[in-house]
């Protein structure tokens, strides 16, 4: 019996031990609290990610901190207890009482609970990034509905997968390939971008029909797997040359993939150069400048309030960013003048949409590139 | 050639991890006691090992890359054992439930990587970085051997070696030592062993520590070659040795030839769109998914009549019982 009770005692201490160790690290971890007081003007709710997620959350966090550290503004941000509309909508409750005016969602999950909060805390400002606030009844048709109080922010993927497939193509890549995530709409726009991008710098290049080789693929998922990078490995390994890994963690395992087999990878979202050496460009969303001039907006009295704001190369809510790309002839010039004919409108960038119908990969208009849709 | 041997070594990715976890699952049952926990204590081990790894690496500690796996294996193990105890000690000497202990162990884990992750990472956050300076390129002398230098020394981890190593000190200890004739009677007939004189209690502890040092070992082995960060799963991998262990009849080498036919046919689906000839056929992946688990049940179909599992396998000892 006493032997049962010392293994017994182990154990408790064992984990009691972990639980301590973990206890006495983690004062400092806590969100930053700016400048004084209790209550926090600007403030964030993470999406299911964390704050560093190089992503989303990290993107956007870093527009709200620039803005606050310039003009002193107290900001905190909120991690929702779970990736449910109740918890989201807790961690507002939780944000508002903490003294929020401002409050920046990150992630179109936040599409039902701000279309809810607007409405619940009309003295408070919302700025949902990556879509526009609705009920979420989707077999009915959403109500959609923008309070006076919020500001839709959406964004033109298609235009930064573009930029990507066109700058691959001119850097001399011709075999390439698209690993997306789950897909939904904004990774489906990137997806299409990449090809017209591929193309249009074909067309450009005077290339000849079919020397552009895309396999395309969705993980249905964004997370790392051993079995994307398998299938990461296996593309490279028969003549890919880059991947566009376009959905949080997936790219992970396409990198670990490109690594291996000293290829290349381009990143999303945000600028991922740091991630790993074989990326040489990322597809981006500048989070941070539309986070940002949202806010500048809110403090000079004109908060686009009620509106779904779709940030595009025109006012430079989309690029790619040239100062840590890794290409061999495609220069800052070469950059400029392409994104110059997107912000114009030159050229005609298919989303998911068209004409009210959905668009497939089939449907993109291509002669130059061939595209190989894998299940 | 250059296919085969690119498919032979992405199939050592999958296959390793299986055959180290679902030995350790054997050493376990043959010994009597069923470990479901194996899922659960891979993350543990996993968990212990990459924390380890970046602790020293963002530490800026120089240190060989070969020898600091080496130490993140011998963490992963050390969590492993602790983490087995806990079940050892709840379905050798409380007599539980050993189903139910192991699905505490299978819910905890994950529950604890991310609660702990998030703890002591000093970003907050649940994911665990770490950098690949693991990977083999070409192994000195062995990989210039041909075919077997390009299947086994080229793109590779010292991982695969300590698999087969595994493989061949675990046949060893249970068909030719004293130790293992010991274990495998706790398993088939607990009485009989303990009338000869075998404290099955022991037997059942060690049993079950050895699954805990495979089992962690098996979570680290399974990460390292896959990802660069831990996020605090081992998807599903720990349940699958489970079906290994029982399609290779609880034995080490049939377990040896399963684990190598889920990881080919798991290589296989996901590799599909980049392999000649397959990639023309282009059947869907689902197809290379599916059949593991076809051959599975087919296999049991026809075998389980004579069935190998361990007689004892999942009743707890009970001294008074004859």
């Amino acid at each position: 019996m006493k032997k049962t009770n010392l293994l017994a005692i182990l154990v408790a201490a064992l984990f009691a031990a972990c639980l301590l160790a973990g206890c006495a690290s983690g004062g400092d971890d806590n969100p930053d609290s700016g400048s004084s007081g209790d209550a926090f003007e600007l403030a964030l709710i993470t999406d299911i990610g964390t704050i560093d997620d190089k992503s989303f959350n990290q993107g956007s966090w870093e527009g709200l901190k620039k803005y606050a550290d310039e003009f002193n503004k107290t900001h905190k941000y909120y991690q929702p207890a779970a990736k449910d509309n109740t918890a989201y909508l807790d961690a507002i409750d939780l944000a508002v009482k903490g003294g929020a005016k401002v409050i920046v969602t990150p992630g179109f999950l936040f599409e039902v609970p701000i279309y809810l909060a607007q409405d619940m805390y009309p003295d408070v400002k919302f700025i949902l990034l990556d879509g526009s606030p609705n009920d979420g009844d989707w077999d009915n048709g959403p109500d959609f509905k923008t309070g006076a109080n919020t500001v839709g922010v959406t964004y033109a993927e298609q235009e930064a997968g573009f930029l990507a497939g066109y700058a691959a193509v001119i850097d001399g890549y011709r075999n390439l390939g698209f690993m997306g995530g789950m897909a939904v709409p904004a990774v489906k726009k990137f997806g299409y971008g990449f090809i017209q991008g591929a193309e249009y710098a074909g067309a450009e290049l005077g290339l000849g029909a079919g020397d552009i080789a895309i396999r395309y693929h969705y993980t249905g998922d964004f997370i790392a797997t051993p079995e994307i990078e398998t299938m990461s490995s296996a593309w490279y390994n028969d003549g890919v040359e880059v991947i566009f890994a376009c959905g949080g963690a997936v790219g992970n395992s396409v990198m670990a993939a490109a690594e291996k087999a000293g290829m290349k990878v381009i990143g999303v979202d945000i600028d991922q150069s740091s991630e790993s050496a074989t990326v040489i460009t990322s597809a981006m969303k500048e989070l941070a400048v539309s986070v940002y001039d949202c806010l500048k907006d809110y403090y000079a009295g004109n908060f686009p309030g009620g509106k779904n704001i779709t940030f595009t190369a025109a006012n430079y809510g989309v690029g790619l960013p040239m100062s840590t790309s890794k290409f061999e002839t495609f220069k800052q010039s070469d950059y400029d003048i392409v994104f110059a004919k997107l912000q114009d409108g030159a050229v005609d960038i298919w989303g998911d949409m068209r004409n009210g119908a959905d668009v497939s990969v089939s449907d993109i208009p291509k002669s130059i590139v061939i595209v190989n849709e894998i299940a | 050639m250059s296919t085969v041997y690119f498919l032979v070594q992405q199939t050592m990715f999958f296959s390793i991890p299986l055959l180290i976890v679902a030995l350790g699952g054997m050493f376990s049952e043959r010994g009597g006691v069923v470990n479901i926990a194996l899922e659960g204590i891979m993350v543990f081990g996993a968990f212990a090992g990459i924390v380890m790894i970046d602790a020293v690496q963002s530490a800026g500690i120089a240190i060989n890359g070969q020898l600091l796996l080496l130490l993140a294996i011998l963490t992963a193990a050390a969590t492993g054992v602790l983490v087995s105890l806990a079940h050892a000690y709840a379905s050798i000497h409380m007599k539980a439930d050993q189903v139910i202990s192991g699905t505490a162990i299978n819910m905890l884990a994950p529950a604890f990587a991310i609660f702990v992750g998030r703890v002591i990472n000093t970003r907050g956050t649940q994911q665990v970085r770490f950098e690949d300076w693991f990977h083999l390129e070409k192994v000195p002398v062995l990989g210039s051997i041909p075919v077997l230098g390009d299947m086994l020394f080229t793109n590779a981890y010292i991982t695969t070696y300590l698999g087969f190593f595994i493989l061949i000190a675990a046949w060893a200890l249970l068909y030719k030592t004293k130790f293992g004739l010991r274990l495998r009677a706790c398993g088939d007939h607990p009485q009989a062993a303990d009338s000869a004189g075998i404290s099955v209690y022991k037997m059942r502890y060690a049993g079950v520590m050895l699954s805990g040092v495979l089992a962690g070992i098996g979570g680290l082995v399974f990460v390292i070659p896959t990802s660069r960060e831990f996020n605090a799963t081992v998807s599903g991998y720990g349940f699958l040795a489970l079906a290994v262990l029982i399609f290779g009849q609880w034995k080490p080498l049939r377990i040896l030839a399963a684990a190598f036919f889920f990881g080919l046919l798991k290589a296989v689906a996901a590799g599909s769109s980049g392999l000649p000839l397959l990639k023309d056929i282009a059947l869907p992946s689902y197809f290379y998914k599916m059949m593991p688990f076809i051959m599975t049940l087919i296999v049991l179909a026809f075998t389980s009549r004579k069935s190998q599992a361990p007689r004892a396998a999942g009743i707890p000892y009970d001294k008074g019982v004859r």
